[in-house]
């Protein structure tokens, strides 16, 4: 034979024996031949290029006939699903639930450590974890091996806005940044329109310039494209206009959004952060530092590198001798290009919560979706023995059921995608609690999606795979035989050995346990802890805040305002009571910072002082008359607490709540004892109630209430404060603050205006959502694990249908047989719940060690114990209830039928 | 079998129109498809094995041809060989479709002759 002949035949019967096995059944002899009788005769006519296109026919073809088999099977696949609806629908569901949940879940909860948008390669810029001053900061910038470039800043500083020119015009507060010239430069950020910082251009004494964003030159400025060039007044400040940051960019930690950036060379008179010569004094610590690590420097090294500048800035300083703790003055560095600024302590925290979360919910899911897959394949042992005997080959039918459960991964995949962009819709549309602008992004992260896209598939195909790669193992005549008892060995009833099957429900419903529990201990404790309940009544009480300085006032004219103003407003029609307050109530308790160290000495005055972390808050005179809160003993502040200082070598006046009496005092009376916080002493006047008020505190905390001075509040660097008004019943909410407020000081800007109850529902709202999707999240779970169960138990009962039959036909009753079925369904949830009970117990301690908030949201005990009592009942009643029904249908097995079926 | 069920197969593949052109009147295996339609086009179209099996399957599924149980005289039977013959969907789709053909080419001469005056 022709070589040539000979290695083209060899091809083509190699090409040929791998066409499909169905295909090959039919047509395989007769393609074999004609290939035979079709070289000799392509060789006389077309000499080799007849042979090419012979071979290259066949290769073409065989990729063309494997893509209708697989049309094919995908058209069947959906036949079948079709037939299953009910199927069908559970698994998607089961698997859109599973996968919208981690979606969300994980998402949501790390929107903060998301990269920060609009800035250059975000994942080099690190901050400090304390403050830093500016003499020092202007050391280490220029530590050009470990800082490609340093900026300092101020966030969050209000700015009242007003149009240049209209004096009278009433100002607007936004939110900024004060910043060192080398913002823009460090973060890598360059200007839609006009110009940024720079060190030339921006130096102290020089007339005031502000860059405003997209978002407030759209907002404010009305999309003004002469905006460059135009004046504002800042805190009654005249400042120009010289740059608009580009759309994407709204500050460093977008999560609480700014508006304007001021350089800090803009003086104290436009932001009266700035007074006391920050930009040189040495001991104001108080910008925060970000630094661009170049290419390959690592935060340690630039800490080291920091560290060593400060010891020999700290030895050149003119007070060197000065004790410093050389512990309290190293530099730490931390991940800050991200959009919130979290310390690598909390990063840790929420992304090892994310992690037990997502495994919990996804093994759910699997486990779920395997005890489903696995029961209707069982099933299915008759079909796929018949398919086999009808000349199917194994290969194909592995290759349907591989068909259906691609099928379902896909319908589930996409079903949850739709689902978890749909729930982020809803979150991200949630208002923040926060009197400022915040903003979060819980928007689906492609990676976590996807990731969880592909375990549900692989989890899908692997399930949907080992039904079927069993069946065709197994002998087809026995299968034929047997139907769904093929493979079961004589004597074993489904639950009764140790089966990948049963393993899979004790799985589910231990994981069920597990994520309902937990959810369980964050929706009754930390959301228990999180709701504020303020002891006193919120009707008809008002309030709003004033930042006279920033609306123009000197310190003078602002010390006269506080002082008069309570008297003033108290004048107006329908104001019963006025106090004045630092901040809002219950405000102080929403920041970790408010911290301070209580002390007192016995009364004999020896011994060693006692001690206590204590609140503290500034209030005005008739403060808690105001409020409504009764107090236990002595008096509160009254109008000469206000108006002026305590004389100098007497004590300031305090009030403190029950808990800092008790943890200070025992059972003394305080009444006329000194405490001390700091270096100041204060002299107890009085004793008020403890309002439960923990945010996240589970208990009530030691309190101190000090005395809020009209010469202290102007004195201060960021004078502002809180008015609170009770008005009579019946008056408008809020017209009779406006009213008064706009007759007695029209100049003035008041904002945060809102009821009481008004600022505790916002402060109360995110808490309730967020405890609402854990408990959604725990119903899912209950809803997943019913599912599963169900569908094990039904195909249990499909599968001893002949055992329970003859059980039958030999006098057993439906009772018995039902209390058969239900027995060997408890074993296993009671298995499952003692391993799921363990789990939630080590999870809440390990969670617990790593987390604050989650240690006192979890020290609740009533509600855990009912929790830990009544979860796994629950749980273990839907998953009865679950056997419950395929129990009672294995009653209603007729003896006769299910013997001649079988 | 309605007009409609013969019309969803228009316009037919061309490969199809020769395989169902040789099975006119008499019973065809495969390896004599192949023959008739190159000889027929004078080796203008050539089924190659893998090309012909697949559409034979194809028609098959689609019901236009059938496999004969009917053999030649023993002395041309070729025992080893399947043989097919039209149905008569089949025979209505290729009518069809010689019909459309036709219309095609009266068009195109219709056309030809305009051009021409």
């Amino acid at each position: 034979m022709n070589p040539r002949w000979s290695i083209c035949l060899s091809l083509y019967r190699y090409l040929a024996n791998a066409f499909p096995h169905e295909f090959r059944i039919v047509y395989g002899q007769d393609l074999d031949r004609l290939g035979e009788d079709a070289v000799p005769e392509a060789w006389r006519r077309h000499g080799l290029w007849g042979l090419v296109r012979l071979v290259a026919d066949i290769a073409v073809r065989l990729p063309i006939e494997y893509l209708g088999e697989i049309r094919q099977d995908v058209v069947y696949a959906v036949r079948v699903l079709a037939r299953s609806p009910g199927f069908a629908a559970v698994a998607v569901l089961s698997l859109a639930l599973g996968i919208a949940m981690c979606s969300v879940i994980l998402c949501g909860s790390s929107s903060v450590l998301r990269p920060m948008p609009g800035a250059r390669d975000p994942g080099a810029l690190v901050a400090s974890r304390k403050g830093v001053s500016y003499p020092y900061f202007e050391h280490y910038r220029e530590q050009k091996q470990v800082a490609g470039g340093a900026t300092v800043l101020l966030v969050s500083v209000p700015f009242a806005v007003a149009p240049s020119g209209g004096r009278n015009a009433r100002a607007e507060r936004f939110s900024g940044h004060i910043v060192s010239p080398e913002y823009f430069s460090t973060l890598g950020v360059t200007p839609a329109a006009g110009r940024f910082f720079s060190p030339e251009t921006e130096k102290s004494g020089m007339a005031p310039v502000v860059v405003v964003t997209d978002r407030f030159w759209r907002s404010y400025l009305n999309s003004d494209p002469r905006a460059v060039g135009r004046e504002v007044r800042l805190n009654g400040q005249a400042a120009t206009i010289v740059g608009i940051a580009p759309p994407d960019f709204q500050g460093m930690w977008p999560f609480i959004p700014a508006d304007l950036f001021v350089p800090v060379t803009c003086g104290s008179l436009l932001a009266p952060e700035l007074a006391g010569d920050p930009l040189h004094n040495r001991d104001l610590e108080m910008f925060r530092m970000v630094v661009r690590l170049p290419h390959g420097v690592s935060i340690k090294a630039a800490e080291s590198a920091f560290n060593a500048m400060t010891l020999a800035l700290d030895r050149q300083a003119p007070d060197a001798d000065r004790d410093r703790n050389p512990k309290s003055r190293q530099m730490g560095l931390m991940p800050a290009g991200t959009f919130g600024l979290t310390t690598p302590e909390q990063r840790a925290f929420v992304y090892s919560f994310n992690f037990v979360m997502w495994v919990l919910i996804l093994s759910l899911v699997c486990a779920n979706l395997a005890n489903l897959l696995l029961a209707r394949g069982s099933q299915r042992r008759r079909e796929i023995a018949l398919r086999l005997s009808m000349g199917a080959s194994r290969a194909r039918l592995v290759r349907q059921f591989l068909t259906e459960s691609v099928l379902l991964s896909l319908a589930g995949g996409v079903a949850g995608t739709v689902a978890a962009y749909w729930v982020a819709h809803m979150m991200t549309a949630l208002p923040l609690p926060s009197s400022g602008p915040l903003q979060a992004d819980f928007r689906p992260d492609f990676r976590i999606l996807a990731l969880t896209l592909a375990v549900s598939l692989v989890a899908g195909i692997a399930c949907g795979l080992a039904p079927a790669l069993a069946s065709v193992r197994a002998d087809i005549g026995l299968a034929l035989k047997e139907g769904g008892q093929a493979g079961v060995p004589p004597g074993s009833g489904g639950y009764r050995r140790f089966s990948l099957r049963n393993l899979f429900v004790v799985a589910q419903v231990a994981a069920s346990l597990m994520l309902l529990l937990v959810t369980g201990f964050i929706v009754t404790g930390y959301g228990n802890v999180t709701r504020i309940d303020p002891g006193f009544d919120t009707h008809n009480l008002d309030m709003f805040s004033l930042d006279p300085v920033r609306d123009g006032y000197s310190a003078r004219e602002a010390e006269t305002l506080f002082a008069r103003l309570p008297e003033q407003l108290s004048r107006a029609r329908g104001v019963r009571a006025v106090a004045l307050a630092d901040s809002a109530p219950f405000g102080s308790l929403l920041v970790h910072t408010q911290h301070g160290r209580l002390s007192a000495l016995p009364r004999d005055g020896d011994g060693r002082p006692v001690w206590c972390q204590a609140f503290s808050e500034r209030i005005g005179a008739n403060y808690f008359a105001t409020l409504g809160v009764p107090l236990v003993s002595g008096h509160e502040f009254d109008i000469r607490d206000q108006q002026s200082d305590a004389p100098p070598g007497t004590a300031t006046p305090a009030v403190i709540n029950q808990s800092a009496a008790r943890a200070l005092f025992g059972g003394e009376n305080p009444i006329g004892r000194l405490i001390h916080q700091d270096a100041a002493s204060y002299t107890v006047v009085g004793v008020t109630h403890d309002v439960r008020s923990g945010w996240l505190p589970a208990i009530p905390v030691p309190t101190v209430f000090l005395p809020l001075t009209a010469g202290g509040m102007a004195r201060s660097r960021t004078p502002s404060a809180t008015v609170l008004v009770r008005v009579a019943g019946g008056t408008a909410p809020l017209a009779a603050v406006r009213d008064a407020m706009a007759s007695l000081h029209p100049d003035l800007t008041i904002f945060n205006v809102q009821t009481m109850s008004g600022n505790l529902n916002q402060i109360n709202a995110f808490a309730e959502w967020s405890t609402t999707v854990y408990f959604v999240l725990g119903l899912s779970a209950l809803f997943l694990a019913s599912i599963g169960l169900g569908g094990v138990t039904a195909y249990t009962v499909a599968q001893r249908r002949k055992e329970i039959g003859i059980r039958m036909a030999l006098g057993a009753r439906g009772r018995q047989v039902q209390g058969l079925v239900m027995r060997e369904g408890t074993a296993l949830v009671v298995v499952g719940s003692v391993c799921g009970l363990a789990g939630a117990l080590a999870l809440k301690r390990a969670f617990s060690a790593v987390s604050e908030p989650l240690a006192k949201g979890f020290a609740q005990p009533a509600p855990h114990a009912l929790l830990l009592a009544g979860a796994p009942l629950l749980l273990a009643g839907l998953a009865l209830l679950a056997c419950y029904f395929p129990a009672r249908r294995a009653t209603k097995i007729d003896p006769v039928a299910a013997l001649r079926e079988e | 079998m309605t007009s409609m069920d013969a019309r969803k197969f228009l316009p037919l593949h061309a490969n199809w129109f020769h395989i169902l052109l040789s099975l006119v009147g008499r019973e065809q295996h495969g390896y004599g498809i192949m023959q008739e339609v190159q000889e027929r086009t004078n080796g203008a179209v050539k089924l190659w094995p893998a090309t012909l099996y697949g559409s034979l399957k194809r028609l098959i599924s689609g019901g236009l041809i059938e496999e004969s149980e009917e053999r030649p005289a023993t002395e041309l039977d070729d025992a080893r060989r399947r043989y097919y013959k039209l149905t008569r969907l089949g025979k209505r789709v290729l009518e069809l479709e010689c019909q459309r053909l036709e219309e095609m080419v009266l068009m195109a001469q219709k056309k030809r002759k305009q051009e021409a005056c």
